[in-house]
């Protein structure tokens, strides 16, 4: 073999460049971190939501104390009375969908103070249920609900977060899974892909050992075109899975509904079963306007 | 698999209470045992106490995308057929550790957990099911590595099958040659007829369990019924599968219409894959967690329908549901002879019943066979030398030195925990704890300590390209196939590589360019995205310099103080009409590069069997276990990722295989 | 500590005294407080809330009344067993189902687990940093991580428990109109009772705890509401609703008894009796109107706390909740001994159109639902009254009451204070889907 004179042994050295610095792009960069001499300053907030996402993150209790050892918690409202709204923040959560006026100009300031956002939840990463009104005419709803509807500031729909600003990641579901919260948290702080798997409810169903429930029992559900991540928990409890999670990626959804009225679901009842939970992401939102 | 049915093996007869009797031998040997039972209306394979478990009295009936238990109206213990489940759930877990990272001060050691639960005793495998086991021992037990955990639960389990006498609607085992009578691989077999029980023994070990049984021999009459009854089984199966010669006329329609016509109907859910008692791709994800500190690893069942099985850095190889399909079946049923010498079917049905859509395999696969537009000469199984030790174990390995190569590229110098040998070619998987663990060329080696060169494309590599001299990093390896550096001596080599491409193919340059006796025309043809990203320039100049080896560079973009040539290496190839056929050709680079490369040689007339590639698909393993680094009938990790073009150029020309 | 950046503005001018903060903490969801008090007289004192309203009245009409309770749990996180159990009680009246026995005390279980868990994080996480002096549970940890870890500990029985019998705490799944899609296994259950009774014993431990914390001294007359639940400590089920002093009100006439009205100017809906007066539902409500239904173990742990009832401090509602944790680990880990899964799981009845009520007590309080639903099982109407809207016109009395005394104390005292009284009430504001925007424009001018 050459003996090249090039890796000779203290002749290697390393060369700075911009590149190299940009080693943890979507992460917490660790040399900043240092810099500060401080904690990955954590933010939570929250736009239209049951709070129930952010909740997860309360229930997290064998590692939350850890978690707040491992974070600088600048603001979260629901569990903190010191609030440091200006940030800068390392990591956002968020919360909720956007759906009334001033929640435009929130997130954006948001995304300009926090360096790795992250959207939290059904409402934050499809519009949440709340988005059922976008399918409807906001003025019905307001009156239906509200006898001085001229005091309701909302917007006409409730949409996911990454239609107005970038989203570094997402977690699904209503609520999320705590595995993927605490997968997603430890994945960045440690720059490390996040095992967040864009795959069919059913490979998750499958492992957990379930028996399906559209095969042996006849009932419709939607895991074949929904995002794992919840550990397959209607099926678990020998329900038909209704969405929460989404839509996984390439969703054939023509199919399902194809087999969903097979299974004796009316047209109305396919379109409801789409325009659900998660019903105004992209391929649900698609699939029930076949059957309008 | 099926051994002839009229072998004069002795047949004992046995009843219930005997049965009984058997399993409390069992469990008294310290077997847990495992066996069929009705949950939630459905036979799941899960641990039982004794025969009051199993599932008397039932039924299933099958159809595509259906199945329903139903009474049987006997009172027979085993008249169900496969389930949802398999018996692949307790040999090869659903979730499983792989290694345990512990820190000694210092130091990393990585530990593979060892298997702490009982010996199972399998009670009740059907043979499309023992065949299939038997399968997965050829995927976990007889390639080049052994899965430990799977060798050491496979090996202390006790298998007690039962013949089928009534195969249901869904059944094709008579088909593929696993059914309806159990082949080998039993301890003990039995066959449930007229209220009693059949008794056969294929083991020692069987011979052991059974010696205080209340046996009977069977009577010639009883031996004829039974011969009769199986006959009639084999008779009775709801589908037929014709596989003469059917891989090559699967891997003959990779073009068909029906993959399209049929990924209109999947969902891409992959069920089918799950519910397969022989389908085996794994994937493998860091755990740990920042509130519990530990940077392990667990390996988890994967299918070829999930995106991220395909995924390399930026892109998927099979993006669209009709590519996924044709994976599955493809593998199945045509491309699993050539990788293990078995098919990879048993006909038990599953996923036909469990398919949400009830998508046929047979239905499927008999399409294509009727409306064939082609055939291809599939290859035969390669059997590979046994290599020792645990391939999913990292030894610790510390960075010597560290030198940045290009803007994103930096080839870390690295120093094994012992000696380490390696061909030019192959590929080490290098392990940074709680980030993970990627394929990375050997670039060469200088002393003792070895190089790789990483470009930073994504979360593992832009951490191994950010370690520092001093920091400890887990190797596995050397994996894979190399460059014919013995083969193409004396010949004209050129060796053409785009990007990164360079740095598998620099061990061997490095060979041939210490060694003009042996190489006496080596050609190097190289491609760049700029002048910045050129790899290795000082060696480039040192290569030229020598008498035997032309170094010719091109780069996509110049920039303003670039003389040298500009566009992508085919245009170096033509201009100067390098391509001479009588040449050997080294190829490395994106696999587009690769292609039209390959149309530039065969222009030229360049055979086949003179033009070797280095491939790339998402790995997990390197050892062959994963499955997701499958072209075709090839594994890359084994098989490649060095391969001569004439055995791989029949998938090689099909995008998303 | 610095004002702004808590969001604390204060004002003083002409006399007038204002406290107010512009973000409520340690409360679910989003809102404010405003509070004026002008030459000693209070002037304004109003609880604002900015949630955005996500109109669950308006799309449920046209769903099927199966999918009710999956719609209503996303209400709120806190507590959405209460919006699903409320909802299969309205729903099953509609279509003439009586739950068995065993879906009951299924039904009960999960409500103890929810209590449990809510009160858990209430207590401690929520509420005591405000006795302590400090900014939040995690905080209060540096000193107290032993009283944190055992908080979190109880609040994860609870979520245990609902996750068995649920398949996850928030937002289960396993409810349905009729009972049960699938109950769990009694294994799965019993694995539990070791940490209930742990549970249970530290919930004793609770009740000390808080009741030895310094407590403000504050009273108003309250008019207590609460679910009657015949025998029962008001939990899930009660045909009537007890309120102090007055008639029982049976279910079907809620909404003619407790008025949800648009007060001119006012920022929200309220909720009051008739005769205008505000009432107050939650903890308070049930143990003074109900004590003697407690749990054999809770009343010793009340008896122990030596309050007298009624007990008419709303600080005191810390000691309050602790009781009521008492309560809900006692009769979890009875109704965890003796559980057989119900059988069968749910019941089913043809689809017919009409009205039906539901009631639950959520840990914060009083929640009711009607619906009315056409012949295919179509929602035509839906009412749903969440506690928080029923307990505000009582929070803003509350905050008027203690509006003379806060001029002697500093500003800072003074909000907190409010806050801290605000707390005591739990609000769920998310849950409060009628609490609006519209309020803002009064506060900003
Ligand atoms: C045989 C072989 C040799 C290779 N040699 C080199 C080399 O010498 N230098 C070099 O820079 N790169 C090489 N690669 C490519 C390198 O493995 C990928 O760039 C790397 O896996 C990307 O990992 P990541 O985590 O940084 O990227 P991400 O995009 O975050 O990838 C996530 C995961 O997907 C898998 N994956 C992604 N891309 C690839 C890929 N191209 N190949 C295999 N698995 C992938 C890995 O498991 C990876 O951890 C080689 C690949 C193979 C198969
Ligand atoms: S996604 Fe679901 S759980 Fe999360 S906040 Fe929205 S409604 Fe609540
Ligand atoms: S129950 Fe649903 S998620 Fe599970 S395999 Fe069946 S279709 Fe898929
Ligand atoms: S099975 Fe479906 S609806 Fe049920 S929790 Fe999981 S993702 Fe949500
Ligand atoms: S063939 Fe059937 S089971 Fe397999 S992925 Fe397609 S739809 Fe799913």
């Amino acid at each position: 073999m050459t003996a090249s004179p090039l890796y000779s042994g203290t002749q290697v050295s390393r060369v700075e460049t911009p590149a190299a610095q940009g080693a943890t792009e979507l992460g917490v960069d660790p040399t900043e971190k240092d810099a500060r001499g401080g904690r990955p300053r954590l933010g939570v907030f929250k736009f239209a939501s049951c709070s129930g996402c952010q909740g997860v993150l309360l229930s997290c209790e064998d590692e939350l104390l850890a978690l707040a050892d491992a974070l600088e918690i600048l603001y979260f409202p629901e569990a903190s009375s010191h609030l440091q709204e200006e940030g800068p923040f390392d990591l956002a959560l968020v919360e909720g969908s956007i759906s009334a006026p001033e929640h435009l100009e929130q997130i954006q300031k948001i995304r300009a103070r926090s360096k790795t956002l992250v959207t939290i939840g059904a409402c934050a990463t499809s519009g949440g249920i709340q988005a059922l009104r976008n399918f409807g005419n906001l003025d019905d709803f307001v009156h239906r609900v509200y006898p001085r509807p001229e005091f309701i500031a909302a917007l006409a729909t409730s949409t996911a977060v990454a239609e107005h600003v970038k989203v570094d990641y997402e977690l699904r579901g209503c609520p999320i899974s705590k595995r993927q919260l605490l997968e997603l948290i430890t994945a960045i702080l440690l720059g490390r892909r996040p095992e967040i798997r864009n795959e069919s409810l059913c490979l998750g169903c499958k492992r957990y050992g379930y028996v399906c429930v559209t095969v042996a029992h006849g009932l419709p559900c939607l895991g074949p075109v929904t995002m794992n991540g919840c550990g397959a928990l209607c099926p678990s409890v020998g329900r038909g899975c209704y969405g929460c999670f989404g839509p996984k990626e390439g969703a054939n959804t023509e199919a399902m509904a194809q087999r969903m009225l097979q299974l004796g679901m009316s047209k109305d009842d396919v379109r409801n079963a789409f325009r659900f939970i998660t019903g105004y992401a992209q391929a649900f939102r698609e699939e029930s306007a076949r059957h309008e | 698999m099926t051994a002839p049915e009229s072998s004069a093996a002795p047949l004992y007869r046995l009843e219930e209470a005997g049965l009984a009797l058997l399993l409390e031998g069992l469990r008294r040997d310290g077997y847990r045992l495992v066996g069929p039972v009705v949950r939630d209306g459905a036979i799941r394979l899960q641990r039982i106490e004794g025969i009051s478990d199993l599932p008397r009295g039932f039924v299933d009936e099958q159809a595509p995308g259906t199945y329903r238990l139903r009474s049987s109206g006997n009172g027979r213990l085993f008249a169900c057929r496969p389930g949802p489940q398999s018996w692949k759930r307790h040999l090869f877990p659903p979730r499983e550790p792989v290694v345990q990272l512990k820190r000694h001060g210092d130091s990393l050691e990585w530990r593979r957990p060892v298997v702490e639960d009982p010996p199972m005793a399998f009670i009740g495998v059907l043979p499309c099911d023992l065949a299939a086991i038997r399968i997965q021992d050829r995927v976990w037990m007889e390639g080049p590595f052994q899965e430990t955990r799977y060798v050491a639960r496979r090996r202390n389990t006790f298998i007690v099958a039962v013949n089928c006498l009534e195969p249901g609607q869904l059944c094709f085992c008579a088909s593929m040659g696993t059914g309806p009578k159990a082949g080998q691989g039993f301890d003990v077999c039995l066959t449930e007829l007229d209220g009693a029980f059949f008794l056969e023994v294929g083991s020692e070990r069987g011979e052991a369990a059974v010696a205080s049984l209340p046996l009977r021999e069977a009577s010639e009459e009883e031996r004829r019924r039974l011969q009769e009854s199986l006959k009639q089984a084999r008779l009775r199966m709801g589908r037929t599968l014709e596989t003469r010669g059917l891989g090559g006329t699967l891997f003959g329609n990779i073009e068909h219409p029906r993959w399209e016509e049929v990924a209109k109907r999947c969902l891409t859910c992959g069920n089918c894959t799950h519910v397969c008692p022989t389908c085996f791709c794994l994937n493998v994800r860091e755990t740990g967690t920042l509130a519990d500190g530990r940077q392990d690893r667990e390996r988890f069942w994967d299918s070829c329908f999930s995106l991220d099985h395909s995924m390399i850095h930026g892109g998927y190889f099979r993006h669209t549901p009709k590519q996924r399909y044709r994976q599955w079946l493809t593998h199945k049923l045509g491309a699993w002879p050539s990788q293990f010498g078995t098919v990879g079917c048993t006909g038990c049905g599953r996923c036909i019943a469990w398919c949400p859509v009830g998508i046929d395999i047979t239905e499927e696969a008999t399409a294509i066979r009727k409306t064939s537009r082609g055939h291809v000469r599939m290859p035969q199984p390669r059997s590979a030398p046994v290599r020792a030790g645990d391939p999913l174990v990292p030894t610790p390995a510390q960075v010597k030195g560290v030198r940045q190569e290009t803007p994103d590229t930096t080839t870390l110098w690295v120093e094994p925990t012992g000696p380490f040998h390696w061909k030019p070619g192959q590929f080490n998987m290098l392990s940074i704890p709680g980030v993970g663990d990627v394929p990375i060329s050997i670039s060469g080696q200088e002393g003792s300590g070895i190089l790789h060169t990483i470009r930073a494309v994504g979360k593992v590599t832009r951490a191994l390209t950010s370690l520092q001299p001093g920091a400890l990093l887990g190797i596995r390896g050397p994996f894979g196939t190399s460059w014919p550096l013995r083969a193409v001596r004396g010949r004209i080599v050129t060796v053409v590589a785009g990007g990164i491409g360079l740095a598998p193919l620099r061990g061997a340059i490095r060979v041939m360019a210490a060694h003009p006796r042996h190489y006496p025309w080596v050609r190097l043809i190289y491609g760049a995205r700029t002048p910045a990203d050129l790899l290795y320039p000082e060696e480039l100049e040192l290569w030229r310099q020598l008498l035997h080896m032309e170094v010719e560079v091109t780069v996509d973009r110049a920039t303003p103080d670039w003389t040298g040539n500009v566009g992508v290496v085919t245009k170096l190839l033509r201009a100067g009409r390098k391509v001479r056929p009588d040449g050997v050709y080294l190829v490395c680079g994106p696999e587009i590069m690769m292609m039209v490369v390959l149309e530039e040689l065969r222009a030229a007339g360049v055979p086949e069997e003179h033009i070797y590639l280095s491939l790339e698909r998402n790995m997990k393993c390197g050892a062959g276990f994963c499955g997701r680094c499958q072209k075709g009938p090839f594994f890359l990790c084994k098989d490649g990722p060095v391969f001569r073009y004439d055995r791989i150029s029949f998938v090689f020309r099909h995008a998303g295989l | 500590m610095n004002e702004q950046m808590n969001g604390k503005v204060s004002k003083e001018h002409d006399g007038t005294r204002t406290f107010r903060v512009e973000m409520l903490t340690r409360v679910e969801g989003e809102g404010r407080f405003h509070l004026e008090v002008k030459d000693g007289q209070v002037r304004k004192a109003i609880l604002h809330i900015f949630e955005p309203p996500r109109f669950f009245e308006g799309f449920l009409v046209g769903r099927s009344l199966f999918e009710v309770p999956d719609i209503t749990a996303r209400i709120c996180g806190i507590c959405p067993v209460t919006y699903q159990m409320s909802s299969t009680r309205a729903l099953e009246a509609i279509l003439g189902i009586t739950p068995s026995t065993g879906i009951r005390k299924l039904r009960r279980l999960m409500y103890c687990a929810e209590w449990i868990e809510s009160h858990a994080l209430h207590i401690f996480l929520l509420h005591a940093p405000d006795f302590l002096g400090y900014a939040s549970a995690l905080e209060m940890a540096r000193d107290h991580r032993g009283l944190v870890e055992t908080a979190l500990r109880m609040k994860k029985v609870g979520n245990s428990l609902l996750e068995a019998i649920g398949a996850r705490a928030i937002h289960p799944v396993s409810v349905r109109v009729g009972g049960f899609t699938k109950p769990p296994s009694p294994r799965r259950l019993q694995a539990l009772l070791p940490e209930l009774e742990w549970g249970l014993e530290a919930a004793q431990e609770t009740v000390t705890i808080t009741n030895s914390l310094p407590m403000p001294e504050f009273q108003q007359p309250y008019v207590f509401v609460a679910l009657d639940g015949g025998a029962d400590y008001p939990l899930e089920w009660g045909e009537q609703i007890a309120v102090s002093g007055r008639d029982p009100v049976p279910l079907g006439e809620f909404e003619k008894v407790f008025i949800e009205e648009q007060v001119d100017r006012s920022p929200a809906f309220h909720c009051r009796l008739p005769d205008g007066t505000p009432y107050l539902t939650g903890p308070m409500a049930r143990l003074n109107l109900f004590a003697d239904r407690l749990h054999p173990r809770a009343q010793e742990a009340l008896e122990r706390t030596g309050l007298t009832l009624p007990v008419l401090n709303p600080y005191r509602s810390i000691v309050v909740r602790a009781v009521e944790l008492v309560h809900a680990f006692a009769e979890a880990v009875d109704l965890v001994r003796e559980y057989t899964p119900p059988e069968p799981p749910y019941f089913e009845a043809p689809l017919r159109a009409g009205e039906g009520f539901g009631a639950t007590e959520a840990p914060r309080g009083l929640q009711y639902q009607r619906y009315r639903v056409n012949d295919a099982g179509i929602v035509q109407e839906a009412r749903i009254v969440p506690p928080t809207s029923q307990n505000q016109p009582r929070i803003e009395a509350d905050l008027a009451g203690l509006g003379p005394e806060l001029l002697a104390m500093s500003q800072e005292e003074a909000t907190l204070r409010c806050e801290q009284l605000i707390r005591a009430y739990d609000p769920c504001i998310s849950c409060a889907t009628h609490f609006l925007k519209l309020d803002i424009r009064e506060v900003e001018d």
